[in-house]
């Protein structure tokens, strides 16, 4: 034991004498964190919808690239060759190699974290459950970053294989890429993948309800982790005169391989869902909290185009709650304190497809997952008075139009030639869309909003002139007064109606890539408040 | 008594023999020379012994232990400086003692190795900035972390400069002093000759002749070397008459050859001079040393 800690000791000493160890380990994650902050608009709640991928690409880098090169590079000096004349088990010196790159890498976590916080990223709202699933990620990825260490047999073969690892799980391991933008096979194979966990996990304790929906989560950290570290420890090589071509024992490599498949077989089989998306059915989405604070818990937390499916937790509608009112839905249906989520009275333990009547066009009557507010709401969109707006829905935290996450153009600004031929094609055909002529008017709106929502969760150019036509359009539809109610109902009823209009975008020469359909339905309602707010003259009309 | 006890130790390297059948005992108390040119597999016989390496066959014992069944108790007991001294370059004396007296159930303190070793002064500075003479010395202090009854060196004059050389040969002594058993590697013939009690001569991974430098010596057939110089070059027809020279090499006014037959091969080329008249400035005959033994036994040059 002594030997281990004084081995352990060492390690974070040497580690800290090393100025390229230290860039790669701090700088590096803070790097990616500035850049990161810089490509979201220095939107802190975007950082901190992103910073699962963010930590899950510190200890990716820490324990793919970090850890391994200090192993080969200590085997290739010979130091190892020198510990093995020493009466120490190899077991003794796996565990203080990954006792010292855990505190490593919770240590780059923690320094990337506060500066996050420091940016104005909200606070975690599970920092305890953060720590446990970071020790879970850490554990998982310092086992691939040791089988890794002894298949290499220099450190250029550490880069090498580093790459082939790094790159696969930032594209399609669900850590870089939003996993819903890739195409179904991709999706499939990201299962089989330990980042999709990692970010899963971790996002789950950052804005989402903690440890308690990461089960199956940390059931496949562990496994990869255990695959990894077996293998490792199986395979350790003391010296580098031992090739890994010409070892035995090199079939331990199958090991942590089948811990990725053992993973994805189970994924599959059961239909794996992400731990945010199976949260946004359990309990109410916790991001209110999170992006206002008490006791303006109001703007909706915002999901980037680019964001993984971590975020397909519903993002509230514009809501403004009094002090008291906030008092009475704490300690009434939403079960969380100072949030005013629309989906509090949402049953528990729901798949999402119940919970969002598909058939049924909301008009008359509230259905059973639209807002519970502790005052008397309109019983019908027709119902819905000015004084419903002013009291239930804000408009100065809005996400700015100028943004990535619901942007609008400006009115004097113009789109490159291909998007203003497509923009042309579209702004003559939405008169005569069909979704945009059903009879009920809020499925009517709510399908109009459609179009300017997929091109925003799909980032394409055409996004921000979309939204401004299907504002155009619906103002030449609908008569004002009629406008306004049928939006406040949207904005307070985000996942009523159907989304079947989605699949006739391509009407609209739409592309007919798969879209989160959830994040969508936010980015109507969002989309729906701004247009509100410009009708009620409460936002400017080129922009906020 | 019997330190280390090495039987029919054999050891390849897919298709190197490198070790083959190789047999030797240490006494305790004495500093023993496994001698060799590079590649002869005094190496791979030394990390067998140390539990570097698996011996592929043969029996290893150290101090009374079965070394392939306990490699753990061995290791106790035992300290070695291997070819290079590795440890990571920000690394300090202190703490690489300290590290690796970790290791080991009984230790001795790092701050009187630092002293022994002449190197409190460098005590805090990265392993990077030693010379390579500290860095020797530090790998020596390393050895002696455990307090062992019997330390390895495995060629550990090798790059040093002569100074260095000495101290280190210095420390060798003072080792079996103390009353600890030395296993040396070395291919350097004078450093065994001078340092061991005894010394196996090694080639192809095969022991060819082992015993204390002298016997062998004694033992040997070598012939005497003669160097002669003189004030006039002699012409090499007038040695025709000399018996028992060989190897004769001929450089202006010197000449060198060897001899098995020295006094009538000396008398014989001193009455050619005398009949000469020529100056004799230098006459030297040597014995037969180590360097003979060796060369004779390996049939290579190795310094």
């Amino acid at each position: 034991m002594h030997a281990a800690l004084q081995q352990l000791r060492i390690s974070l000493t040497l580690h800290y004498r090393n100025k390229m160890a230290l860039i790669y380990s701090y700088l590096f994650p803070l790097i990616f964190l500035l850049a990161f902050y810089v490509l979201y608009r220095y939107e802190r709640v975007v950082l901190a919808r992103h910073m699962g991928e963010l930590l899950t690409v510190s200890v990716l880098g820490g324990a793919c690239f970090g850890l391994p090169t200090t192993m080969v590079s200590e085997r290739e000096r010979g130091v190892w060759r020198r510990y093995r004349l020493a009466p120490i088990a190899t077991s003794m010196l796996v565990l203080s190699v990954i006792a010292a790159r855990y505190l490593i890498l919770v240590t780059a976590g923690l320094l990337q974290l506060a500066v996050a916080l420091a940016m104005g990223m909200p606070m975690p709202q599970h920092p305890f459950d953060l720590w446990i699933v970071f020790t879970f990620v850490s554990f998982a990825f310092i086992g691939l970053g040791l089988v890794m260490a002894m298949m290499a047999d220099n450190v250029p073969a550490v880069q090498a294989l580093g790459q082939c690892i790094f790159l696969p799980m930032l594209i399609i391991g669900g850590i870089a890429v939003p996993i819903a933008t890739l195409p179904d096979w991709a999706q499939h194979l990201s299962q089989f993948f330990p980042g999709r966990y990692a970010v899963q996990a971790l996002q789950a304790c950052i804005l989402g309800p903690g440890l308690g929906n990461t089960g199956f989560e940390l059931l496949a950290l562990v496994i990869i982790g255990t695959g990894g570290t077996i293998a490792g420890a199986k395979m350790f090589r003391w010296d580098a005169q031992q090739r890994f071509a010409r070892r035995s024992g090199k079939a331990w490599v199958s090991v942590a391989l089948m811990s990725w498949v053992v993973v994805g077989i189970l994924a599959e089989s059961r239909g794996y869902t992400p731990a945010a998306a199976r949260s946004s059915e359990e309990r109410p989405a916790p991001t209110t909290a999170a992006t206002a604070p008490p006791p303006q818990p109001s703007v909706p937390a915002p999901s980037s185009p680019s964001a993984s499916t971590q975020e397909r937790s519903a993002i509230p509608p514009v809501l403004t709650l009094s002090e008291a009112e906030k008092k009475a839905a704490s300690g009434g249906t939403t079960g969380a304190p100072g949030t005013s989520n629309p989906r509090a009275t949402a049953p528990k333990n729901k798949p999402a497809a119940e919970a969002a009547p598909s058939e049924k066009p909301s008009a008359e009557k509230p259905p059973a997952n639209s807002v519970t507010l502790p005052h008397p709401t309109p019983p019908s969109w027709q119902a819905v008075t000015v004084a419903d707006i002013d009291r239930d829905l804000v408009f100065d935290r809005l996400p700015s139009d100028s943004g990535i996450v619901t942007p609008i153009a400006r009115d004097e600004e113009e789109p490159d030639p291909d998007t203003a031929d497509h923009l042309r094609f579209i702004q003559e055909n939405l008169p005569s869309w069909q979704p945009g002529k059903v009879a009920d008017p809020v499925q009517r709106v709510r399908n109009m909003l459609y179009v300017a929502a997929v091109p925003d969760v799909q980032q394409q150019p055409i996004e921000r002139f979309a939204a401004q036509a299907v504002f155009y359009q619906l103002q030449q539809d609908i008569p004002k007064d009629q406008l306004i109610k049928v939006l406040y109902w949207i904005a307070l009823h985000p996942t009523d109606g159907d989304d079947k209009a989605v699949g006739d975008l391509w009407a609209l020469r739409f592309t007919s890539d798969p879209v989160d359909l959830e994040q969508t339905r936010e980015r109507a309602a969002i989309y729906g408040v701004k247009l509100l707010g410009r009708l009620l003259g409460k936002l400017p009309h080129g922009g906020s | 008594m019997h330190k280390v006890v090495v039987r029919d130790l054999e050891k390849r390297y897919d298709d190197v023999r490198a070790a083959q059948g190789v047999s030797f005992e240490i006494d305790d108390g004495e500093i023993f020379g496994l001698l060799g040119p590079n590649g002869s597999g005094k190496t791979t016989t030394l990390e067998c012994v140390i539990g570097l390496r698996q011996p592929d066959a043969g029996h290893i014992e150290v101090c009374g232990m079965d070394a392939r069944q306990h490699p753990k108790a061995v290791k106790e007991k035992i300290g070695a400086v291997l070819q290079t001294i590795a440890l990571q370059d920000k690394i300090t004396p202190r703490e690489a003692l300290e590290l690796f007296a970790s290791f080991y159930k009984r230790t001795a303190a790092a701050s009187a190795l630092l002293q022994r070793f002449a190197l409190t002064e460098k005590a805090d500075a990265p392993f990077d900035s030693l010379s390579a003479g500290q860095r020797q010395r530090l790998a020596v202090a390393l050895a002696f972390v455990n307090n062992p009854e019997l330390i390895f060196l495995d060629e550990p004059t090798s790059g040093l400069d002569p100074q260095s050389r000495r101290d280190l040969h210095g420390e060798i002594v003072q080792m079996k002093r103390d009353g600890h058993t030395v296993l040396l590697t070395t291919h350097n013939i004078d450093e065994a000759e001078q340092l061991c009690d005894r010394i196996a001569i090694i080639d192809g991974g095969r022991i060819i002749a082992s015993g204390p430098p002298r016997d062998l010596i004694a033992a040997s057939t070598s012939a005497q070397s003669v160097l002669l110089r003189t004030a006039q070059p002699l012409a090499i027809e007038s040695l025709a008459g000399v018996p028992g020279i060989d190897d004769l090499i001929y450089e202006n006014s010197t000449i060198t050859f060897r001899t098995r037959t020295p006094a009538p091969t000396l008398s014989a080329l001193m009455q050619v001079v005398s009949e000469l008249d020529v100056e004799v400035l230098e006459l030297h005959a040597r014995k037969a040393k180590l360097e003979d033994v060796f060369l004779a036994l390996t049939g290579e040059e190795s310094q």
